[in-house]
């Protein structure tokens, strides 16, 4: 590990945005200092993380106070994630907040408390992933809700106030089983380490797995999955998503189903890899199948039945992480690969159609499908940008999620759960009925009379054409950088040798991929 | 004479407390039994302290004195001391007795599962780490059971003390730090939904769960 000032870089800019907007005056004149603030601390959020990312990808693990923090190729893929899609959301929302101001859903008061609260949200997001500490990063957790129960209730109407409330109780009350987890992993690991200060972090943890008691370390991993399971959003413990991410701001929403159900799987993720090095991998991979697949069919319904756009990509959020944990569930270095690719992507594509949700709603002013017809004919570009999303979410090449849900199934079959796969395939099937319903109704449809014609400014076009940039992009071929990642990174959740990740039409590096299994086998097979 | 006998005496009386919280007739006297269950949680602090030589837990009983006795019962009785739904006070879903059922059930059952977790040093204090299990789910059955969403913040804070015990049971020489952290969530959660609960109190008048069901499906 090297020592790097990094990790504590990239709080800096947040939180210093965030007190600042915090303790200037709510004024009107003031509105252009707030969204200056704001877009110095998305920015610099994203410029330290790119750094960090370059850093990582050459194979070094940051670590800063005491090891406190570290950063390696798993939590970069995370933070990589939260930097580009806080940019980008955050970048959205300066135009949208405008709109919101001079349509009067908001006061300046409130605007003011959004741009802070957003920064805070981004700073505890930041902190949960770079942590190594295990309780720090439950701290950070839970503090990720905190600092967003405001952003979801800013409206302070009757429905928002019931979505936010729901959200803090469920999301703290379920985060506290993190928390028991924790502490039992901590005692567990200072029984066995013996130094006090060095039991309590990840790396610690992870070599000291086979040393653990068994069945603590499952009890563990049952309070972890249940804990940050519920922040994830999987089946039976997702009650609190489709509220939250329907009364969010759109920005928010995007926020939330992009990043921050992400950094709580990364949370999952970690203690996955400490009980597989404990106990091996049937018993937390049996959990997680059964949550994944269970969280994949129930909404797949939900989806179906929705008529709210934004319930409708919520639930569509529990869907795909439902997918992610099936690819954990999976596990081997193709499971877990094609799982952390899906995280990435999924981001990106649910960021845009939250976006485009956020869209929807300044232009028609409703989110009911029923209400909102002829986005192609009203404001064109949105509409092609949301019929984009539509059809990356729903598993059509060339988009990415196409390519990440592909191997998840591929890794599926390999491993043997070959019923299982149709089965959440045919599901996925269902969710391809709704978002057709989506882009036939809604973007191409009849446009109501009356509506006046053009789209949103280009200040809330722009980021959305570049979160479509890199959907379209992760689809046609995974980048070199973000395979190496995650090749490391599925190497360090297995603890086994891992192989580069490709689209299925990427021959150059097929025949590479093909040749690192080969060069993995002997190993593995000396070490049997 | 301190012993860990005492550690478990002091334990089961955090039962009692939790139970007077969930009980409590309005959120002003349990915000007061809250804080008395904190101060018997520092007193047990002390014992373990005193009893295992570790000197972080000296420091964590001043930092659960100030937080937990102190300042989360001001600030609840600054937030919840205004809300008072007349139809509403202290209404469960559970006839009482019926709790304090339910209540035993949970706490025979993590007697159970602790009998059968073997941790090094932790044979003096099993009974005491059976308590503060089922003190985390008592805190569940807290939200579970009432109606008054003021009584899911003081189910919240329940859960945090079995956990707080837990640590303190099990990895007594955790960095002071950590402790901290923990402590300051607990008194933001409480804060944020104090002032949500305020801001539901003004929109709806009310305090009844039941109430927030606009949103289904």
């Amino acid at each position: 590990m090297v020592s790097s000032s990094l990790p504590l870089y990239a709080l800096c800019g947040p939180l210093a945005a965030s007190a600042l907007i915090f303790a200037t005056p709510a004024r009107r004149a003031l509105l252009p200092l707030y969204e200056t603030l704001h877009v110095a601390s998305i920015a610099s959020a994203l410029a330290v993380a790119f750094k960090i990312a370059a850093d990582v990808v050459g194979g070094e693990t940051l670590s800063a106070y005491h090891d406190w923090f570290m950063v390696d190729a798993l939590g970069v893929i995370f933070l990589g994630l939260i930097g580009i899609v806080g940019f980008l959301t955050g970048a959205y929302s300066l135009s949208y907040i405008r709109h919101d101001l001079h349509a009067g859903a908001l006061d300046v008061k409130r605007a003011k408390l959004y741009y802070a609260l957003f920064s805070l949200f981004l700073a505890m997001m930041l902190l949960s992933v770079m942590a190594n500490n295990i309780i720090m990063m439950w701290v950070a957790i839970e503090a990720t809700t905190l600092g967003s129960a405001f952003l979801v209730g800013i409206y302070g109407k009757k429905s928002s106030l019931e979505a936010a409330w729901k959200y803090v109780i469920i999301c703290t009350v379920g985060v506290a089983f993190g928390l028991y987890g924790a502490v039992l992993a901590y005692a567990n690991s200072v029984a066995v380490a013996g130094d006090h200060h060095a039991a309590i972090l990840w790396t610690t943890l992870i070599e000291q797995a086979p040393h653990l008691d068994p069945t603590i370390v499952k009890l563990v991993f049952v309070f972890a999955l249940i804990g940050f399971g519920t922040k994830v959003g999987l089946f039976p413990m997702h009650a609190w998503l489709p509220d939250a991410h329907s009364e969010a701001p759109s920005p928010v929403s995007a926020l939330l189903s992009g990043v921050l159900l992400k950094c709580a799987l990364l949370a999952v993720i970690r203690y996955y890899a400490v009980t597989v090095r404990a106990v091996g991998p049937d018993f937390p991979q049996m959990l997680l199948l059964l949550l994944g697949g269970l969280s994949i069919a129930v909404a797949a319904m939900l989806f179906y039945v929705q008529q709210d756009l934004k319930r409708k990509l919520a639930y569509s959020s529990v869907e795909h992480v439902g997918l992610m944990a099936l690819g954990l569930g999976i596990g081997g270095p193709l499971g877990v690969g094609a799982a952390l690719l899906h995280a990435i992507n999924h981001s990106f594509a649910k960021a845009l159609l939250f976006c485009g949700s956020g869209n929807v709603l300044m232009k028609y002013g409703v989110r009911d499908l029923g209400s909102v017809k002829g986005m192609l004919r009203s404001a064109p570009i949105s509409g092609l940008l949301i019929m984009a999303g539509a059809l990356a979410l729903a598993g059509f090449p060339p988009f990415n999620v196409f390519v990440s849900e592909f191997l998840v199934f591929a890794a599926g079959v390999k491993g043997g759960h070959i019923w299982l796969m149709v089965i959440c395939a045919l599901f996925f099937t269902v969710t391809v009925g709704g978002l057709i319903q989506i882009i036939s109704g809604s973007v191409l449809g009849k446009c109501p009379e009356g509506l006046a014609k053009g789209d949103v400014g280009f200040a809330a076009l722009a980021p959305m054409v570049v979160l479509f940039g890199l959907v379209l992009a992760m689809g046609v071929a995974v980048p070199k950088p973000v395979a190496q990642l995650i090749q490391n990174a599925s190497a360090i959740v297995t603890g086994a040798p891992s192989v580069a990740l490709t689209a299925p039409w990427q021959i150059e590096a097929k025949a590479e991929r093909s040749s690192a299994v080969a060069a993995a086998a002997p190993s593995q097979e000396s070490q049997q | 004479m301190l012993s860990f006998a005492l550690v478990n005496t002091l334990a089961g009386f955090l039962i009692v407390t939790s139970q007077s919280v969930i009980l409590a007739k309005t959120s002003k006297s349990a915000a007061k039994f809250y804080s008395l269950q904190s101060l018997l949680l520092v007193l047990i602090f002390l014992v373990l302290a005193r009893l295992q030589g570790a000197h972080e837990l000296y420091l964590w009983s001043a930092t659960a004195f100030v937080t937990k006795v102190v300042l989360l019962p001001l600030v609840m009785l600054k937030f919840f001391g205004k809300l008072v739904d007349p139809n509403l006070e202290a209404e469960s879903i559970l006839p009482p007795a019926a709790s304090v059922a339910l209540s035993a059930a949970v706490v025979i059952l993590c007697f159970v599962v602790v009998l059968g977790v073997s941790l090094p040093g932790s044979a003096d204090i099993k009974p005491a780490l059976a308590i503060s299990l089922a003190h985390f789910f008592l805190g569940l059955v807290c939200i579970v059971t009432q109606r008054n969403i003021l009584k899911q913040v003081f189910g919240y804070c329940l859960m945090e003390n079995g956990s707080h015990l837990t640590l303190a049971l099990l990895a007594p020489n955790a960095p002071e730090l950590v402790e901290v952290g923990i402590a300051t969530d607990a008194i933001f959660a409480v804060v944020v939904m104090g002032v949500l609960g305020t801001q539901i109190f003004r929109q709806l008048n009310t305090l009844d769960a039941r109430a927030l069901t606009t949103l289904k499906g």
